[in-house]
């Protein structure tokens, strides 16, 4: 059975890859004004490099912020509907280092329909516009018999009131944001929420691309309630300032879809600070910024009762971005340095570490505090819009803990197992030895747009260190560059 | 009843009820809706043309023309270009025709009187003296003996156009540059069909002068 199955695979690929290149050919046979148009350009009209820099999604322009801070009223009331789909393929470098690669690497080097979205906005009044997004993921859940489940939930959610009053001396644009993730509010793309390569498939479908490495968030995560308010002054000054609450009553639509147990529950209101800088001139533009926000999260979302068992995280972020736009050019420079405090409940601080060392003594007990700094920067080019490329890199550090570590010595057996039976199991592949999270690695990525509704691109990621270390990081003889990952994706919207 | 008395809650509720009782108003005067003929041209050029042209017509960007003091002839007449979609350069149909397309003649006209009474953009040369001077010469002279009319005749002695002939004064070289390739390349601006015998000898060096200069008018 087992060639048979295999050739159906190559066979599936070749079909794939066949539909691939006629969907491509018959997608580059289309005169660009003609092309369907998503959401927003159907409002305004115009094509994507209107509001994305070189067409590279979500990257705003100076003309994409300026449109939604001003609530994405600007253009004509349109069917308010988009939609998204990918398709990818992820390959990692090694698959054998695993007791189990077929549950290890489930999807590893198969075509796979990755993941889809609809998309609901627009404008609505001369004041009110909206931005929101609910994602199909196919592969969101494990199951314990070890197939995928897919999930249909929440994604980005930004209802805004906007207003600018402008004229020749001064511009104060001024708003309201409601949405459902901090930061998914931000015109600038190193705001947490944004700092990412898209497309991302999930990350249990494709574990080691650069979607699933080190990124700036901020720790209450997505799918949490928030009122922001916000002031872009002479487009000099950004302010925005707000408070983020669990997602309940008449918010709960902004956790559409998501289990209660993969909820983030926060405890009371949890501020959010955002200020930044911005100049243009000529075809540049700079922006420098900082953001920070404390948040507070129940460590178990099924059990609110107790408000002492929470975890609290303290974040600040520096950010920049330089672009360089002008046609039929696009440069774009991103930095971001996060860093992050996280506190644990008491309950959960100074407890004997469930591994051993090699000779069975006690580890250190588990620690009372993390923190961790994140480096991300990221250096692109597009040309004509169709044509882009890009380079970046991240560098995680942070403390030490026990109670990080996912793999050790197994205090009954002495050894590092991932037996069921052992009194503490390892983890094989994703296991933490080292109870340290540093990662360091490189992403680079070539992409083709024949047409601004289709993306085709290549991505790898290399990794220098994984989970704390560069050789043998989860115990098992695993090495980071054995995570070394090869993404090939097409991504389209309409 | 619990959720209610949150603090956050509770603006949150305002805000919807803020947004219920204003989802039926428009505010004409500071709108950017581009599909209602009560909006008028200045509220639309402050509002929404502002993004990339400047609120005072002045881009910042090169990628987008200065429209500041240009004449209303020709601002009235591109807009019903872009509208009607007879002018298709890429720049011209990517960011102009669907932003121009439900605007009324009114519309026009008010947005054309707008930039036409803006203060003109000030900009240095985009050159070297050599090679302003040699766009100066070319600009005021031509080059008879390749054909070539002196572009003061239409455009104005100062670059400062001529009704239908556009100011040229202050704009972006490389806004120039790139509109004198769509002249000699393209029909896409069938208007401008008198310019595509006017640029059809011109280098491409002559082209980097003569936009070079009149950056600097």
């Amino acid at each position: 059975m087992k060639p048979s199955r295999s050739r159906s695979v190559r066979n599936g690929h070749v079909v794939v890859g066949a539909c691939a290149a006629l969907v491509v050919l018959l997608f580059a046979l289309l005169p660009r004004p003609a092309a369907a148009i998503p959401l927003f350009n159907r409002q305004t009209g115009q094509n994507c490099v209107a509001c994305h820099a070189g067409g590279q999604f979500p990257e705003l322009t100076n003309y994409g912020r300026l449109f939604k801070l001003t609530g994405y009223t600007l253009g004509v009331r349109t069917l308010p509907v988009s939609v998204m789909a990918l398709a990818s393929l992820s390959k990692v470098a090694d698959t054998s280092k695993s007791d189990d690669p077929g549950a290890d690497f489930q999807k590893n080097d198969k075509p796979i329909l990755a993941g889809a979205s609809v998309f609901l906005g627009g404008r609505v009044t001369d004041n009110i516009g909206a931005f929101t997004q609910f994602t199909w993921d196919p592969y969101a859940i494990t199951t314990d018999s070890g197939k995928f489940k897919g999930t249909f939930t929440a994604d980005n959610m930004d209802l805004r009131y906007a207003d600018r009053v402008v004229d020749e001396r001064h511009d104060l644009i001024f708003g309201l944001s409601v949405n459902n993730n901090p930061s998914v509010s931000d015109p600038w793309n190193t705001a947490a929420a944004w700092m990412q390569y898209v497309p991302v498939p999930s990350p249990t479908s494709s574990r080691f691309i650069d979607g699933a490495s080190p990124y700036p968030g901020l720790s209450a995560g997505g799918n949490i309630a928030g009122l922001d308010a916000y002031v872009f002054v002479d487009q000099l000054v950004y302010l925005e300032a707000g408070e983020y609450r669990s997602a309940r009553g008449a918010f709960s639509f902004m956790k559409a879809g998501l289990k209660a147990a993969d909820l983030t529950r926060l405890r009371g209101n949890n501020p959010y600070l955002r200020v930044a800088l911005s100049q243009n001139w000529g075809a540049h533009s700079l922006m420098l910024g900082a953001t920070h926000m404390t948040a507070r999260v129940y460590d178990d979302p099924l059990d609110t009762s107790d408000p002492q068992s929470v975890h609290r995280f303290r974040d600040a972020i520096l950010d920049a971005q330089y672009q360089y736009l002008l046609d039929p050019h696009a440069v774009t420079v991103q930095f971001v340095s996060a860093h992050s405090r996280h506190a644990y409940p008491a309950a959960q601080v100074g407890l004997p570490a469930a591994f051993v060392d090699a000779s069975g003594n006690a580890l250190a007990p588990t620690s009372a505090s993390d923190k961790t700094d994140l480096l991300r920067a990221k250096l692109s080019y597009t040309y004509q819009a169709r044509y882009g490329a890009s380079v970046a890199l991240f560098s995680l550090t942070g403390t030490t803990n026990t109670g990080n570590q996912t793999s050790g010595y197994d205090p009954l057996t002495l050894t590092i197992t991932s037996s069921a039976s052992a009194g503490a199991a390892s983890t094989r592949v994703g296991g933490n030895l080292s109870g340290n999270p540093a990662t360091r690695g490189m992403t680079y990525e070539a992409f083709w747009m024949p047409i601004q509704n289709l993306r085709v691109g290549l991505q790898y990621t290399s990794y220098e260190k994984y989970n704390g270390a560069r050789d043998n990081y989860d115990g098992f003889g695993r090495n980071a560059s054995d995570n070394n990952s090869l993404f090939l994706y097409a991504w389209t919207a309409y | 009843m619990k959720i209610l008395n949150a603090p956050l809650a509770r603006l949150c509720a305002a805000a919807v009820a803020a947004t219920a009782l204003c989802a039926g108003c428009a505010n004409p005067e500071r709108s950017r809706d581009l599909g209602n003929p009560a909006v008028s041209g200045p509220v639309l050029a402050r509002q929404a043309c502002s993004l990339c042209h400047g609120v005072t017509g002045v881009a910042g960007s090169p990628n987008f023309p200065n429209l500041a003091a240009q004449t209303p002839q020709y601002l009235a007449a591109q807009l019903g270009e872009f509208r009607a979609h007879s002018r298709r350069d890429p720049a011209g149909f990517e960011y102009m025709w669907g932003i121009s397309r439900r605007l009324t003649d009114a519309q026009i006209e008010g947005l054309a009187a707008y930039y036409a009474a803006q203060a003109p953009a000030r900009q240095l040369p985009a050159g070297d003296a050599a090679q302003v001077e040699a766009g100066r010469v070319l600009f005021t002279q031509g080059a008879p003996e390749r054909g070539i009319p002196a572009c003061a005749g239409c455009h104005g002695d100062q670059g400062q156009g001529m009704a239908t002939f556009p100011r040229l004064a202050g704009q972006h070289a490389d806004y120039v540059v790139k509109q004198l390739r769509v002249f000699q390349r393209s029909d896409d601006r069938p208007d401008g069909a008198v310019m595509k015998v006017v640029s059809h000898n011109l280098t491409a060096q002559d082209v980097a002068n003569a936009a070079a200069y009149v950056q600097g008018l």
